[in-house]
């Protein structure tokens, strides 16, 4: 009781057996792995002289950025007026579509990028479908170039995209635009004066999650690409598997996370001011025709006065610039969605191929690639090992991010960014100098290639979503409640249990999911820490594709797809029906 | 409020408090030590319930409360009244238990709460938004507080019952507090401070979410509770309004140190300050009038004349002497603005550097000044208090 009187006077304290696992696995190795990489204690660049002076590290390093920039850039001009349409659209339309959204985002990227290897490959649905129409004589190289690297990368950063997007226009206050009308404003004028700068923070923080996945994730570009169209992330995991030499992987990383920095600080900039902000603005309206509607926006804003007065009639009328948005918007989402989901269609069908290599369409109908999927120890015993690890992440990190959620939403604000920065730092930096960084730190504890050890890499990943989540749950949470509690005699574990907890449980069951979710699908840190003793299901599926392609994955990969629906209904059952609607229709009935 | 209601109030009371609280109330004879009448005939016998030593809490630099003392007797309704930043939500949260003083002592009953938590407190607080738990049904809250007292089961439905009775809110039992109206939820946040009976009662703003005649109605719903409970209940408000017509005493605060405290007759009646006399109602700051203002007292240093606006009045220039014009003081003035306001008209007549108000009852036959007029004021020099600058 003494000791929870304590804690209730220092919170923050809550937030440090987070803050200490997280040192001890990441932070502390990644301070020695800086050091490393300046030859400490002697310090010198020459690790950097010696990487930058390799031409063929100077052509990854700006590949890596040069792919990571056109997905990212790719993905804003398809995700803004997705999400511009979803927000506008009627509520439960815009509940399905961002469903829609979600599934894919909660789908193994494994299982979407081997879909990407069927639908592209040498006998994959497009050759074939083309072969079968005659338009081609033999099957085109549409696998394994820079153009399957983007269209795999922006189809799995799509979802990551969309989200933000429409999370920040959703706020946006609707009657601001028809206020910039009734001045006269013309909806193309009201959307650029008033909506999109109002948006801007979703498209900043929509491109930076994008853009750094993009640059410490390499499993996609792997796949997909040839072998001109390595990423640096690649050629670092690499050597962390063949040569490991510290001083030079320590400076490639360093490297990387360098870009990562520096590109994030030019972006955050150049979009929060409001001045060099048209650049990238004008860049995510191409899809609308860009010369025309730019100039449209210039000349609309001359004849203002006469428009004025013509305010009131603007109002009530529907707008005949718009009806043209009733068609296009519709055609375009639906475009967006069946690229987002058609990929999983393709792998549920592959899965039941009869067919003894990959073709699309299957030939024939069986469920030999299940049998071969439960019938071998192999795959098997990686997904058990893989719900095992997720189990554990989902607990540990459960705990660990609700209890940082609770004590940094208690601490002074200050304290309160900067260990929110910290707890965030290995989801908000390239996953491969995560990677690097835990690889070390699970040396010094003797725990890699142990599930333990992978169990430990996961959890501080995972724990950044539950404390984000929780956070974002504890922030809608109003601490009177807890005093009334406590005027009422509630002791401070009482009130914890009995008001506190029932209150934010949706934020933590969905941090929950969302941790069991990246410890299912994460494969870049666990291939480096695995030590090649445990095999988790991604790390299965992984080494499967990129040797053999034997459709079991298919039969993996479809079973993979229909988790993200269970996902959704367990997020549904948490979050929708916690509302408190149930009980009017009983007191109803009982009145 | 009926009769018939009232007494079925006392009925519903009697039923949930059948021995502590039944000399409450018009009909009761005043013997019991909660009365407050007996406290306003003898304040030095009966032993303050609350007692605020020379409390200060800072936060960094920023002084919220400044060595404050004040003694609430048993059974009063106090009110701390301030514009916001004045500290007196501090003061209420230091009394709670949810803010520790950073020097003095607070006591209860004669006993020091430093260290005791608020879940010790016993206190009954009804919140500004509420605090109504959103995922408990009414009935759930009304019982959470006799839950942690350990209270059963079937006496925790049976003191439900009659609350919810007394509030008028019977057939709401299972709502979530989402589905009820503003009022209604006031009500449930009263009835479940009350619901405990704890000795004290504590309003943080209870009406500054409702609408006007919502207000003016829960203001006589508090009342009669707090006739009927006797509880010693501190009240915080902005609202001046509220503050009259609620309280037995007054606090005005301001910048974390109290300016005055008395019964709301006295503040509004003989405010020390000038900043009293602006706060509660409106003022006359008798100074650039161009003449000496004259009274029937004489006028201490460091102090200004001020003068309420209904006490002075307003007629033509032409108009012949009262009766009593050797008790009154004079000023011409011209018309510079009149506001009408239903059962009242509002001049502003500006005397020499000085613009007066003048509150005037509308009633007929009365003249209307219009806009430059000239007109002539007139006042009791007995009415003209003298306030601190």
């Amino acid at each position: 009781m003494q000791l929870l009187q304590r804690l209730g006077r220092l919170p923050v304290l809550l937030a440090f057996p987070a803050l200490g696992v997280l040192l001890v696995v990441f932070g502390i190795p990644i301070v020695r792995l800086f050091l490393t990489s300046l030859n400490a204690p002697e310090f010198s660049l020459a690790n950097y002289q010696m990487f930058l002076g390799q031409p063929a590290n100077i052509r990854v390093l700006f590949q890596t950025v040069e792919i990571s920039a056109i997905a990212t850039f790719v993905c804003l001009v398809i995700g803004y007026p997705t999400a511009y349409v979803m927000v506008a659209a009627s509520k439960p339309v815009r509940m399905a579509l961002l469903v829609l959204v979600v599934i894919p985002y909660l789908t193994s990227f494994l299982a979407r990028t081997y879909a990407w290897i069927v639908i592209l490959g040498d006998t994959g649905l497009i050759n074939n479908l083309l072969l079968y129409f005659g338009l081609i004589s033999g099957p085109l190289q549409l696998i394994f170039n820079r153009m399957a690297v983007y269209v795999g990368m922006v189809h799995i950063m799509l979802p990551m995209m969309i989200l933000p997007l429409v999370s920040v226009m959703i706020g946006i206050d609707k009657s601001l635009m028809s206020a910039a009308r009734s001045m006269g404003a013309r909806p193309f004028t009201a959307f650029w004066r008033v909506f999109f700068p109002l948006s801007l923070p979703g498209v900043r923080s929509g491109s930076l999650l994008v853009f750094v996945i993009c640059l410490g994730f390499y499993i996609t570009p792997a796949a997909l690409g040839g072998l001109g169209d390595a990423m640096l992330s690649t050629f670092i995991a690499a050597q962390v598997q063949t040569s490991f030499n510290v001083a030079r992987i320590a400076a490639a990383s360093f490297v990387l996370l360098a870009i990562a920095v520096v590109v994030l600080s030019m972006l955050g900039l150049d979009l929060s001011g409001s001045a060099p902000s048209g650049q990238i603005a004008r860049k995510s309206w191409l899809p609308r025709p860009p010369p025309f509607g730019a100039l449209k926006g210039k000349f609309g804003e001359l004849p203002m006065p006469y428009r004025a007065k013509r305010w009131a009639a603007h109002l009530y009328k529907a707008g005949g610039e718009e009806r043209w948005l009733k068609i296009v918007g519709p055609a375009f989402i639906a475009l967006v969605m069946a690229f987002l989901l058609f990929p999983e269609i393709v792998v549920i069908i592959m899965s039941f191929s009869a067919g003894a290599f990959l073709e699309f369409p299957p030939s024939g109908l069986s469920l030999q690639w299940y049998r071969s999927f439960f019938g071998d120890p192999a795959w098997y015993m990686a997904a058990w090992t893989t719900i095992q690890i997720g189990v554990a992440v989902t607990i540990l990190s459960t705990v660990l991010g609700t209890l940082a959620a609770l004590g940094l939403s208690r601490a002074a604000p200050q304290a309160r960014r900067l260990l929110t920065m910290v707890i965030l730092t290995p989801i908000t930096i390239p996953v491969i100098v995560v990677g690097v960084a835990t690889y070390l730190g699970l040396i010094d504890l003797g725990l890699v290639g142990s599930q333990t050890g992978i169990v430990f890499a996961h959890t501080i990943g995972a724990m950044g979503y539950v404390a984000v989540i929780v956070s974002a749950t504890l922030a809608n949470f109003d601490r009177r409640l807890e005093q009334a509690a406590q005027s009422m005699r509630a002791g401070p574990l009482q009130t914890f249990m009995r008001v506190t907890l029932p209150l934010i449980r949706p934020g933590i069951i969905g941090g929950a999911i969302f941790a069991f979710v990246h410890s299912f699908d994460e494969v870049v840190i666990t291939s480096l820490v695995s030590g090649f003793s445990v095999y988790t299901l991604p790390l299965k599926m992984w080494e499967n594709i990129r040797n053999e392609v034997d459709p079991t994955v298919a039969a993996v990969a479809s079973l993979l797809t229909l988790l993200p629906v269970l996902w959704m209904i367990a997020l549904y059952l948490t979050w929708w029906r916690s509302r408190p609607q149930v009980n009017l229709s009983i007191s109803e009935a009982k009145g | 409020m009926s009769d018939s209601s009232v007494l079925k109030k006392q009925n519903s009371l009697l039923k949930i408090w059948p021995t502590t609280h039944a000399t409450a109330g018009a009909t009761a004879t005043p013997s019991g030590p909660s009365h407050l009448e007996d406290d306003r005939l003898e304040p030095s016998s009966i032993p303050a319930q609350i007692e605020f030593r020379s409390v200060t809490k800072t936060y960094g630099q920023a002084t919220a409360v400044n060595d404050l003392s004040l003694s609430v007797r048993r059974g009063e309704f106090l009110t701390i009244l301030g514009p916001s930043g004045s500290g007196k939500t501090t003061a209420l949260m230091l009394l709670a238990g949810f803010v520790a003083p950073t020097k003095g002592d607070i006591l209860i009953a004669g006993k020091s709460v430093a260290a005791v938590p608020a879940y010790r407190r016993d206190q009954g607080i009804v919140f500004q938004s509420y605090a109504l738990f959103p995922h408990l049904t009414v009935r759930r809250n009304l019982e959470f507080p006799l839950e942690m007292r350990g209270i059963g089961a079937a006496e925790r439905a049976k003191r439900v019952d009659s609350i919810l009775e007394r509030v008028h809110l019977r057939e709401f039992d299972s709502r979530m507090p989402s589905q009820l109206s503003g009022g209604q939820q006031q009500r449930v946040a009263l009835a479940r401070a009350l619901i405990a009976d704890p000795p004290i009662l504590l309003l943080d703003e209870p009406l500054g979410a409702l609408d006007r005649n919502l207000r003016e109605q829960m203001q006589g719903e508090i009342k009669s509770l707090h006739r009927e409970f006797g509880k010693t209940t501190i009240c915080v408000t902005h609202d001046q309004e509220e503050a009259l017509t609620l309280s037995d005493r007054i606090v005005v605060m301001r910048a974390g140190k109290i300016e005055q405290t008395d019964t709301p007759e006295t503040l509004y009646d003989r405010p020390m300050t000038r900043f009293v006399a602006n706060f509660l109602g409106e003022a006359n700051i008798l100074e650039d009038l161009g003449f000496e203002v004259e009274s029937d007292a004489a006028q201490p240093s460091g102090t200004v004349g001020m003068i309420r606006p209904e006490r002075v009045c307003i007629a033509a220039t032409g108009e012949p002497k009262r009766a009593d014009a050797d008790r009154r003081q004079f000023a011409i003035g011209t018309v510079d603005d009149m506001i009408y306001a239903g059962p009242l008209r509002k001049y502003n007549v500006r005397v020499g550097d000085s613009l007066l108000v003048v509150r005037q009852h509308v009633a007929s036959g009365q003249q209307i000044f219009r806009l430059g007029d000239e007109v002539k004021l007139d006042w009791l020099r007995s009415d003209v208090r003298f306030v601190a600058t």
